[in-house]
């Protein structure tokens, strides 16, 4: 049996890339300031000088050429794995994304495939301001040939990416910038870990609280003091929403009776409203209460760090959101 | 060219205008309901530039492209039944109209129905090919219109930057849909913005296949040398409206009939008879491509309709298996 190491979420997606790498030719990377430089959130530090510049390299400010490309040198038979500098940019490589990158293979039939993953630093965080700080997975989740990941924890972001850098379709690798210096333990040896399988941080039976990325963590720091006062939260972490393991949801609402959603998106056509739709759908009568979001504010990120933080829920608003649904439907 | 790549340019030529006639012909008895955007004119192009590829070169092929598709070798039976929604088309049911047939064996990628799509993705499969170390080359077939997307700008910086393996002909036939070109671009010659990205450029009469061939042949050498792209821009004749149905309000009748008078087929025709291969020879070879696209047409209608589980099919990898 081997062991584990502690390493920062970024060092673990260092680590994913290097083994790789390592391990398969056809892949490479490319982005703004992904070579030499290392990428502005460090995660390719040193890849170039490991793999040369034929293997880790920059490419222009064209988002468009970045997704597109990368859809290409897919086609071709590569396995590019793309930087987006920020996950805000991929608005201006829609097209490259949900026309190309997603619709490829079933448009021509079916018999093509797009190994393609697209890495892009996402969230709230740093005074970025409204263009440079967007959890932006809601636009996707009805880009059904596209395979959107959103790991929380360094040993999801390694094993993740191993798998979305192997996985023969594109996969949009959402990373939570505020998560880049997270440590936490990491198997030691090939550490794989499968795309749209939920991960359950903590069992309880009052309430069933699904919870994506940063906001996973968030949600895990409610459910300790809860815990506290006699309310037990089942914290499932869906790790992305394509593919999306619904069945595991469904399972902890038929036990717990209670559902809330917790993202750092917006409420208004965010993530919850859907989840919330499908679990209603199929398990309203298991319901005890109505199932609540606690999200993002409705509005755009401030540039100004005070109001920021002002933006997406912390642990005591979350705290306070479960404890109400909890005890008024008891 | 020789004379057998000539013929089989005439040959290619021919069955593309046979596939064009035998979709109106469907579309006229109610069995097709589809877009069909002809290629008719722009013959020369597809034939030239497909006879200048090695079968394991990528093409991304253009909207008006049922010709590029034939030149570079898929059977006209596959695209009829894309066009009737049979399984035995190319994507097994799913298309019809607008062609999205792929046949990796044969190079062709695809296409890409927003207009410049292309040029990204066939900068990228040329990137591809670099980074597997073999020497294919991609080639992307678009319109003059297409090429005020910013796709091109920033594949052609790219390709250019990276010296990428990779050409790109733009079939300047004048118009997009009814804007004519001189409404939407500043400059008349295409080809002069290759300058501007350090990349080499050709102008060639599109209705002369052997011009075609032989600007193809030298970009591809560069290309596969590792000399980086090359643009190419062949003026050419749109006969046919943007689509079957297309009124073509915007175009006087003069215009279209002189068109006509530059029918790629013809002056191909005129090359084969200088040569020595008369009107009987071709004539012979129209009466076997028009009997095998009977045949064609006929498989092709009596092909199954696919299921209504077609289209969850091919949305990822796992649902492919169609
Ligand atoms: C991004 C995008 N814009 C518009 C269209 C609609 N459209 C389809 S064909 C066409 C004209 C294209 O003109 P051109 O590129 O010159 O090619 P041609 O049709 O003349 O061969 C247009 C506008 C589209 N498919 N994609």
């Amino acid at each position: 049996m081997s062991g584990f190491k502690t390493l920062s979420y970024r060092a673990a997606l260092r680590e994913a890339l290097i083994e790789e790498l390592e391990r398969d030719p056809s892949v490479f990377v490319m982005g703004q300031d992904a070579g030499p430089f290392g990428g502005v959130f460090g995660v390719t530090k040193g890849l170039t000088e490991m793999f040369g510049v034929e293997r880790v390299f920059d490419t222009p400010i064209s988002e468009a050429l970045i997704v597109g490309g990368g859809v290409g040198a897919a086609l071709a038979g590569a396995r590019p794995v793309v930087e987006l500098q920020y996950a805000d940019f991929a608005l201006i490589a829609m097209d490259e994304i949900v026309n190309k990158a997603a619709k490829w293979r079933f448009m021509h039939g079916g018999g093509q495939s797009v190994p393609l993953v697209i890495r892009a630093p996402e969230g709230v965080v740093g005074g970025l301001g409204p263009e440079h700080s967007q959890s932006l997975a809601q636009y996707f989740w009805s880009s059904f040939g596209l395979k959107v990941a959103m790991p929380a924890t360094p040993a999801d972001a390694k094993g993740m990416l191993k798998s979305a850098i192997r996985d023969d379709d594109p996969v949009l690798f959402l990373e939570n910038k505020s998560l880049y210096n997270r440590r936490g333990p990491v198997p030691e040896g090939e550490h794989l870990v499968p795309l749209g399988v939920a991960s359950t941080w903590r069992a309880g039976s009052d309430v069933t609280v699904v919870a994506w990325s940063r906001m996973a963590t968030v949600a895990a720091k409610a459910a300790e003091v809860l815990a506290g006062q006699g309310v037990e939260c089942e914290i499932i972490d869906p790790r992305g929403i394509s593919p999306f393991d619904l069945d595991a949801i469904l399972a902890s609402v038929e036990r717990t009776g209670r559902l809330a959603v917790v993202h750092e998106g917006p409420v208004t056509g965010g993530l919850g409203g859907e989840l919330i739709t499908q679990v209603v759908e199929r398990r309203f009568s298991a319901l005890k209460a109505a199932p609540i979001r606690i999200a993002g504010a409705d509005t755009y990120v401030p540039q100004n760090q005070d109001l920021e933080g002002l933006l997406t829920p912390d642990a005591d608003a979350v705290t306070a959101a479960l404890a109400t649904l909890v005890q008024s439907s008891r | 060219m020789t004379d057998a790549q000539l013929l089989h340019a005439y040959r290619i030529m021919e069955r593309s205008i046979l596939l064009d006639q035998a979709v109106l012909r469907l579309i006229e008895e109610g069995s097709a309901r589809l877009l069909l955007h002809s290629g008719r004119g722009q013959e020369a192009i597809g034939t030239g530039v497909c006879a200048a590829l090695r079968d394991d070169d990528m093409l991304f092929y253009s909207h008006r492209g049922l010709i590029q598709l034939l030149a570079k070798g898929m059977q006209a039976g596959p695209l009829l039944g894309d066009f009737l929604g049979r399984v035995d088309g190319a994507t097994k049911g799913l298309g019809a109209g607008i062609v999205h047939a792929v046949d990796p064996a044969l190079g062709l990628m695809g296409s890409s129905g927003t207009l410049g799509g292309g040029f990204v993705l066939s900068a990228g499969a040329a990137l591809g090919a670099r980074k597997l170390g073999d020497d294919r080359v991609s080639v992307h077939i678009f319109g003059e219109g297409s090429a005020n997307r910013g796709t091109f700008h920033e594949a052609a910086n790219a390709a250019a930057l990276w010296k990428l393996p990779m050409v790109w002909l733009c079939e300047n036939n004048g118009l997009s849909v009814s804007v004519a070109h001189r409404e939407a671009t500043s400059i008349e010659d295409v080809a002069d913005r290759a300058a501007a990205y350090g990349m080499p450029s050709r102008i060639v009469d599109g209705q002369d296949v052997e011009a075609v061939y032989d600007a193809m042949a030298d970009a591809v050498a560069r290309a596969r040398a590792g000399d980086g792209p090359t643009l190419i821009e062949a003026k050419t004749l749109r006969f046919r409206g943007h689509y079957e149905g297309d009124p073509q309000t915007y175009r006087s009748k003069e215009d279209i009939a002189a068109a006509h008078q530059r029918d790629p087929l013809r002056i191909t025709a005129e090359k084969l008879a200088a040569r020595g291969i008369g009107e009987a020879q071709l004539a012979a070879l129209r009466d076997e491509e028009a009997r095998a696209m009977e045949v064609a047409v006929q498989a092709a209608l009596a092909s199954a309709k696919p299921g209504p589980d077609r289209i969850y099919q091919g949305l990822l990898a796992e649902s492919a298996a169609a």
